[in-house]
């Protein structure tokens, strides 16, 4: 059954890489706001048909 | 200060068509298949009477159309539609996603090709060959490594939880898949498993289950938190939710795979683990489900009127359906009646025609109009659909889940005098012939149904005007770092995602490399003295066995309970399978077990059984195989199959390759003869001898007292 | 969508379709639509012009309305300033900036549409992030040509105008939810599934079916698995313990870390030396529920979250005069001797004495009381007052930093004495606990050690990992959690657990009248004086129908059915009163010097005089009205608690209120903010358990120095710092049931303890006999703590429903 350690190996490997994203995330502040985004997302941006004017201090 | 500026770019709707359109072409195929296999059950002659289009070849060709063309294809599609307008940013690399679409419809030709050929590995879901399986790797890498970099290129810095689902989903089945096809070539479209018997069985099953997790649920729950708050045009009722529910779904499901081998012999503790965190997992399933659903509450006005509504509330049902029926089934006592039935089918068609079809419906007619800037050409043929779709989901599971547990309870069944109330299968089966007609029914009106939905996509993008390209506006997410705490999102953006990857890539190849050597050279199952390698000719049937895809209505796998046991004989021991490989317990049992069946029957049955199998059993659902006995077999890849085997360890004497076809030819000669005394003329180089052989050698080994050398 | 928001629109025609109310006043027909102001107009012009209509597309009417926004276009000049730029700034470099400001108005998907689309509005503006929870938006912007100012001011003039106040302009430190019980929590969690997921082989018996090589590994990957457990996860019981031990005390974390140290490495001796399994799993499951109930813990604390910082009460701009010219400086600016401007309605920013105006002092803010003082010149004019009328000179007499107010909240009566609390009391239990399961468990070592010594320390730990009293730990925050959550509910607002505790103990109520007995809503008028004819009353409704005065108001109200007289002329004096002429008749309307009555004989309080020609008629006095239903309150209080009454008013309503709340209520008039203090000083030194309740600024003291410090509210934003608890006006009728439910949590607690007690004897039998297996250890372990925690909630809400807190039992 030596199967095993292959398979645990990965689980636990795997495991600890969700982990460890999981720890990232929260400390990248992915989850501070568990709200705003639900709605972000229903925005469809519709893009201006006039092209904007781009203003000389960006084209420095 | 160019970063400071508004940025313009341009979504890629182009690719989305084309995987769109991938989806229903494939899925019209596959569902075809299916209703072709499903009629050949109770119809045996629909096997248009040549091996290709025979059951054993066209229900690998049914699931893997279904999974890995259908869904697969679905997924590409929502993803890359979704991805890009979540993260504010187009795809990474268009040439990528180019050579990811091209790259996997190859690979679905590549199996229409294959399987009904017969050039099969036989494991469930992974029946494809070798060099496909290579291909299918790059390709899927190909797709992560689009996701990843459009991932670093966003202008979003919150990742929403649908991409937290695409990733997860792209990071397991890319090692899944790895794991599970490593097998040495014997040639360029043979190969044989590194893993044996219980082990093998054990990762395929790892890997079985957790496709299923991997690749048609996360994936899924991942466009079902997309497209469902956009078409109900409403906040996913609990974002938190979402997420908790995600990390814990993520974390269980790794663990359930064993489950699906409950009372075989997979040790008995390996099963314990199965169940306990099968029966976990409803938890974070049902949240995403409920989470689902609360999503339209106080909406269920539009989902009157909206079929893209209704069809994603009956997939979240399914799934919800799904999930509960799943832990319920990993329960010891109800495995042990679902097992091996039509109940286990069933199940999985809640999940493909409820969840993965229906949410891939509801996404198609979502995204076709607006894709072409125009409205759905008939809502009423999309409810019309969408009724063709529900009845046909009833019409398939109902009948299936009568049918199992009729057939499950006559084989349990103990008449007078503590014998088998049907000791005949054959009996178990006819009775639920007529149910095996009403699941055909309701899988050839889901198939209509889905005709319809592919007239009224075309009939809305002749209506509308193709959006190519769509135009958004976005700021750049900017390259400092700030004192507040903002240094995590710049580090978050550029590299842990991708690193994260290659780590585990990178370990898990490490781990392979240390532990793979271990694994193949000794096992220590307890072994069984007289138990054997397969002689050459025995070998060579197995082979056959496998092309021809028996395992898909045959087990080897006799559970140790009485009614088995009565029926078919000694219960199974792992030792007996150390020489399989791949493993063929199957999960179905369509036909009786054949794990005992050496030495049942004389040669001459099995000889007259394949040429028609009615006259052997009447009423039998088994499709005919006279091709058998004509077509000759050439043995010339066999020394090299020999050789594969050898370096697994298995005990075949050194230089045995260059005399294997010696001792072949008189075995074979060996059973030519023993026909002919029942008169039968076969050429001792027909396909039949082979398969009578290995037939015949099927679960001897342990009865026999006395060591014989191959 | 848009389509749907139309038609209603359509339907509504009447409504202002930015912000959706009534157009009352006027109705500014605009591009098809029908606007409540100018304001909402205006908005809408500037969102039309940059088509950013989809705002209103998203949702019905998303806008505020604009109506009392104030126009004063030098009103953000201070944001010119660089120190307070850079005191609000989160980031700035070369050219760009960025900033977070609260706007109180985002309350739906179109507000954080527009504000997440401003870059559209102008180009300057880079990008805006909404946090819809925290109200709050992220801004970045260019501030090469676009300054914090032009920024605040574009938000403005789309209706968004930020909330800018001192707390923001002072320390920045917003306090970061702490992530890292979470990781610890994660960590655990993680660790504690694998090691079940390893070990249950052992929990069904099925480890002879396991090769040696496996229970090896399985026992080698829970050894892995425990370390980050018992490296990260636990260590804040091991400081917290070491804390205890080090101020020689010994608190519930002490056993708690004994437990879990003798866990860890006996599992060690047992897998590596006596090749055993060990008690890993275990280890994971109790800091991961202990963990659990930590969290649980710190959500409740963070649920109510008080603004502690007193500026936050001050407008954050102050008009200067310099040379005759006006100037708008930030008040961190003030200095003393400033002379300062102040205008209809705005704050006296610090104590200054009044160089010219009238000065009608509004100290509604500080007192709750509403009448405006009147203020001469040369007079002081105490912080936190606000000016009604006509503008003011004043000139700094201190700086903000020690105005009239901080005197108050730098009273050391703001210091709680921590005295003995039911987490003391835990402690104190904790304490014997500890010093018992040592004992028993020495006890049991040494009693093997005789026959067996392997089986000694196996007693011996089992022992302590068996009883230790994580139940007994958790008891105490989550019925305490709970009943802050149930109060919670209920609009009853406490500043942590401990008040709890201190209102369960509570023996004397201390009510401030002002506010809290009364309700400005319900005042009551007599007269006194000449009869007034019909036509009298008719002019004086007249007079004060023209008036905003909070008295005029009053009266106006008492004068109800009467039918106004018209009046040839009438004009307000502010601070002073009204005047009218009415048929050539001057008739008169005010304080007692301005109706020329003169102060001899006249009872203070609140008077309004009338007088014709100079010539007094009569006055009405004014009685701020009883809440309703106050008296029930205050007499189911008397039960086993003694009432106060202390008011800031002169004692003219004596006997009014003796009439309505019998004689054994003891009442203390005419009592200034700091005798209040005293007198609670006096009852706490008495040995009185106190509660205050009281409202305003004015008690704060009162409020501190009182065991538990009630701040009545109309609308929660407006509290006392002071104060331990947050009451909605409309909660106080079941004051005395929260007092009630205070005194069951903590005998539930008790209980609770009782529970866990149980529980550990149970295991302690079996422990000392050696007989715990892993197994029962691990399922007695969690299964105590659950159970505990189920019991407190339970019970927790059914009290509370069973009082009438609740509506529902769960």
């Amino acid at each position: 059954m030596e199967v095993i350690f292959l398979l645990i190996g990965i689980s636990v490997v795997m495991a600890s890489s969700f982990l460890w994203l999981f720890i990232r995330a929260m400390k990248s502040g992915q989850y501070d706001d568990t709200y705003t985004p639900s709605i972000r997302i229903l925005f469809d941006q519709k893009v201006k048909t006039k092209e904007k004017e781009v203003p000389s201090s960006k084209s420095k | 200060m160019s970063e400071t500026t508004l940025e313009r770019f341009y979504y890629d709707n182009k690719i989305v068509k084309y995987f769109g359109a991938a989806t229903v072409i494939w899925g019209l195929a596959g569902m075809l298949i299916g209703v072709l296999a499903a009629t050949q059950l109770f119809l045996p002659e629909a096997n248009l009477g040549n091996p290709y289009t025979t059951y054993g070849r066209i229900r690998p060709l049914h699931t893997n159309a279904v999974i890995f063309a259908f869904v697969g294809n679905a997924i590409f599609a929502g993803v890359y539609y979704s991805m890009p307008r979540l993260l504010k940013a187009p795809m990474w690399n268009k040439t990528l996603s180019w050579f990811h679409f091209w790259g996997w419809q190859a690979i679905i030709v590549s199996a229409v090709i294959t399987l009904p050929l017969g050039l099969t590995s036989s494991k469930e879901y992974a029946e494809l060959e070798w060099p496909i399986d290579i291909a299918i790797a790059l390709v899927w890498v190909a797709f992560g490594a689009n996701m990843i970099g459009t991932l670093i290129k966003r202008r979003e810095k919150h990742m929403y939880v649908a991409i937290w689902f695409y990733l997860a989903s792209f990071v397991t089945v890319a090692v899944l898949h790895i794991f599970n096809s490593l097998a040495l070539p014997v040639s360029l479209f043979k190969s044989y498993s590194a893993y044996a018997g219980v082990q093998d069985a054990l990762v395929q099953w790892w890997y079985g289950h957790n496709a299923v997790a991997f690749f048609l649920t996360t994936p899924f729950l991942g466009l079902m938190y997309y497209f469902l708050p956009k078409a109900a045009n409403r906040p996913v009722y609990s974002y938190k939710l979402s997420i908790v529910h995600f990390w814990s779904l993520i974390f269980i499901y790794i663990w359930a795979g064993p489950h699906h081998l409950l009372y075989t012999a997979l040790p008995e503790w390996a099963q314990v683990l199965g169940v306990a965190f099968s029966v976990m997992l409803i938890a974070p399933s049902w949240g995403g489900m409920v989470n689902g659903l609360l999503t339209l509450r106080g909406a269920w006005d539009k989902v009157r009127v909206d079929p893209v509504l209704k069809f994603m509330v009956v997939a979240v049902t399914a799934y919800g359906m799904a999930t509960f029926e799943g832990p319920l089934l990993s329960l010891k006592n109800v495995n042990a009646i679902a097992h091996y039935t039509d109940w286990i089918v069933a199940h999985v068609h809640i999940g493909a025609l409820g969840w993965n079809g229906f949410l891939t419906f509801s996404m198609l007619y979502w995204l076709w109009p607006r894709m072409w800037k125009t409205t759905l050409y008939s809502t009423k043929l999309a409810n019309t659909h969408f009724w063709m779709g529900t009845m046909g989901i009833l019409f398939y599971a109902l009948p299936m889940y009568v049918a199992a547990l009729t057939q499950s309870l006559m084989w349990m069944e103990f008449g007078d005098g503590g014998r088998l109330a049907y000791p005949n299968f054959l009996e178990t089966v006819i009775q639920i012939v007529p149910m095996y007609m009403l699941r055909a029914f309701g899988g050839l009106i889901y198939l209509l149904g889905a005709i319809i939905m592919v007239y009224n996509m075309i009939k809305t993008a002749a209506k509308g005007s193709f959006q190519e390209e769509e135009a958004d506006e976005a700021p750049a997410l900017l390259k400092h770092v700030s004192t507040s705490g903002e240094f995590w999102h710049r580090a978050w953006e550029r590299k842990p995602v991708f690193f994260t990857i290659l780590a585990t890539v990178a370990i898990l190849i490490g781990g392979v490399v240390e532990i793979i050597p271990v694994m193949l050279v000794k096992s220590n199952v307890p072994t069984i003295s007289s138990v054997q390698p397969y002689t050459p000719l025995e070998l060579q049937g197995r082979d056959l066995y496998i092309s021809h895809g028996c395992v898909g209505c045959h087990s080897q796998m006799i559970r140790p309970f009485r009614a088995e046991t009565e029926r078919y004989g000694e219960y199974s021991k792992a030792g007996e399978y150390v020489y399989d490989r791949p493993f063929l317990w199957g999960s179905k049992r369509t036909g009786p077990d054949l794990h005992r069946v050496g030495g049942k029957y004389p040669d001459s049955w099995h000889y007259q059984h394949m040429v028609d199998p009615r006259s052997m059993s009447p009423g039998s659902l088994m499709p005919p195989y006279p091709w058998l006995v004509v077509n000759t077999m050439s043995h010339s890849d066999l020394p090299a199959k020999i050789r594969t085997m050898q370096k697994f360890g298995v005990p075949y004497p050194e230089g045995y390759d260059e005399i294997a076809v010696n001792d072949l030819m008189i075995q074979a000669n060996a059973i030519v003869a023993n026909l002919k005394e029942t008169g039968v003329e076969v050429a001792p180089d027909t396909e039949i001898v082979a398969l009578i052989a290995y037939l015949q050698r099927l679960g001897t080994d342990i009865k026999k007292t006395a060591v014989t050398n191959p | 969508m848009s389509k749907s928001t139309k038609t209603i629109a359509a339907q509504l025609a009447k409504t202002c379709y930015h912000c959706g109310e009534v157009c009352a006043e006027e109705i500014i027909p605009y591009d098809e639509k029908n606007f409540c102001c100018t304001g909402c107009k205006l908005v809408y012009e500037v969102l039309l012009d940059n088509d950013l209509c989809a705002y209103y597309d998203i949702e019905t009417n998303p806008g505020g309305t604009q109506r009392n926004v104030s126009t004063r276009s030098n009103r953000f000049d201070y944001l010119s300033d660089q120190d307070t730029i850079l005191k609000l700034l989160d980031f700035q470099n070369e050219n760009e900036s960025h900033v977070t400001f609260t706007i109180p108005l985002i309350h739906c998907a179109s507000c954080i549409w527009l504000l997440e689309n401003l870059h559209q509005l102008h180009d300057c503006v880079i990008s805006g992030r909404v946090d819809f929870l925290k109200k709050s938006v992220h801004i970045k912007f260019n501030h090469q040509l676009f300054s914090l100012r032009d920024l605040v001011l574009l938000l403005s003039r789309i209706g968004y105008e930020p909330s800018i106040n001192l707390a923001d302009v002072g320390n920045k430190d917003v306090k970061p939810t702490d992530r890292k019980l979470i990781y610890k929590l994660a960590v655990a969690g993680f660790c504690f599934g694998n090691m079940m997921f390893f070990s249950l082989p052992e929990y069904f018996s099925e480890a002879e079916l396991l090769g040696d090589g496996f229970r090896g590994l399985f026992n080698y990957l829970n050894v892995g698995l425990a370390l980050p457990v018992f490296f990260y996860s636990a260590t804040d019981y091991y400081r917290s313990a070491w804390m205890a031990l080090k101020n020689r005390t010994v608190n519930m974390d002490v056993p708690i870390a004994i437990g879990i140290f003798a866990l860890f490495f006996f599992s060690l001796y047992e897998i590596f030396l006596a090749g055993q399994e060990g008690y890993l799993d275990t280890l994971g499951g109790l800091v991961f529920f202990l963990l659990i109930g930590k969290l649980y813990q710190q959500k409740t604390y963070d649920t109510l979250s008080f603004d502690r910082d007193y500026k936050a009460y001050f407008p954050v701009a102050v008009t200067r005069i310099k040379q005759g010219a006006e100037e708008v400086i930030p008040l961190t600016k003030l200095q003393v001797g400033d002379i300062i401007r102040v205008r209809h309605e705005e704050l006296v920013p610090s104590d200054s004495i009044l160089l010219e105006g009238d000065a009608a002092i509004d100290y509604s803010f500080v007192t709750g009381e509403e009448v405006p003082v009147v203020k001469k010149q040369g007079e002081l004019v105490y912080a936190g007052g606000r000016q009604k009328g006509n503008p003011i000179t004043l000139t700094v007499q201190k700086s903000p930093s020690q105005g009239y107010l901080t005197d108050l909240w730098n009273n050391e009566a703001f210091e709680k004495k921590e005295d003995k609390s039911l987490e003391s009391l835990a402690t104190r239990i904790s304490g014997k606990f500890t010093v018992t399961v040592l004992l028993i468990a020495l006890g049991a070592l040494v009693y093997w050690s005789y026959t067996d010594v392997a089986l000694g320390v196996r007693a011996f730990t089992s022992v302590l990992i068996i009883t230790c009293p994580c139940a007994l730990a958790m008891s105490t925050p989550f019925t305490l959690g709970n009943t802050l959550r149930i109060f919670g509910r209920g609009k009853f607002y406490l500043k942590n657990t401990q008040v709890i505790e201190r209102m369960a103990r509570v023996d004397t109520v201390v009510f401030d009248k002002t506010g809290t007995l009364t309700d400005p809503a319900m005042a009551s008028i007599s007269y006194q004086g000449e009869i007034l004819t019909q036509q009298t009353k008719g002019i004086v409704k007249s007079l004060v129908n023209n008036s905003t005065h909070p008295l005029s108001n009053r009266i106006n109200s008492w004068l109800e059915s009467v039918s106004p007289e018209t009046l040839e002329s009438m004009e307000e004096i502010r601070g002073k009163g009204l005047v009218g002429y009415y048929k050539g008749q001057e008739i008169r309307l005010g304080s007692a010097e301005y109706t020329s009555s003169g102060t001899d004989g006249v009872v203070a309080g609140n008077q309004v005089f009338i007088a014709v020609e100079g010539e007094v008629l009569g006055c009405f006095s004014i009685q701020s009205g009883l809440r309703p239903g106050i008296s029930r309150v205050v007499e189911n209080m008397g039960q086993g608690r003694e009432v106060h009454f202390l008011s800031g008013d002169h004692d003219h309503e004596r006997d009014h209120l003796r009439g309505v709340f019998g004689s054994e209520v003891i009442m203390n008039f005419n009592q200034s903010p700091v005798q209040k203090l005293e007198y609670l000083k006096k009852l706490r030194q008495a040995g009185n358990q106190s509660v205050m309740v009281g409202d305003g600024l004015n008690d704060a003291g009162a409020l501190r120095e009182s065991q538990v410090g009630i701040a009545l509210t109309t609308h929660a934003s407006n509290f006392s710092p002071a104060s331990d608890a947050i009451m909605d006006a409309t909660a106080l009728p079941s004051l005395p049931a929260y007092l009630d439910f205070a005194k069951t949590s903590r005998n539930i607690i008790k209980a609770s303890f009782g529970l866990s007690f149980t529980y550990n004897a149970v295991g302690v039998f079996f422990a000392v006999q050696g007989l715990v297996s892993p197994l029962f250890c691990a399922i007695l372990m969690p299964l105590s703590s659950i159970s505990v925690v189920v019991f407190t909630t339970i019970a927790t809400n059914y009290v509370a429903y069973t009082s009438g807190l609740k509506k529902k039992i769960m």
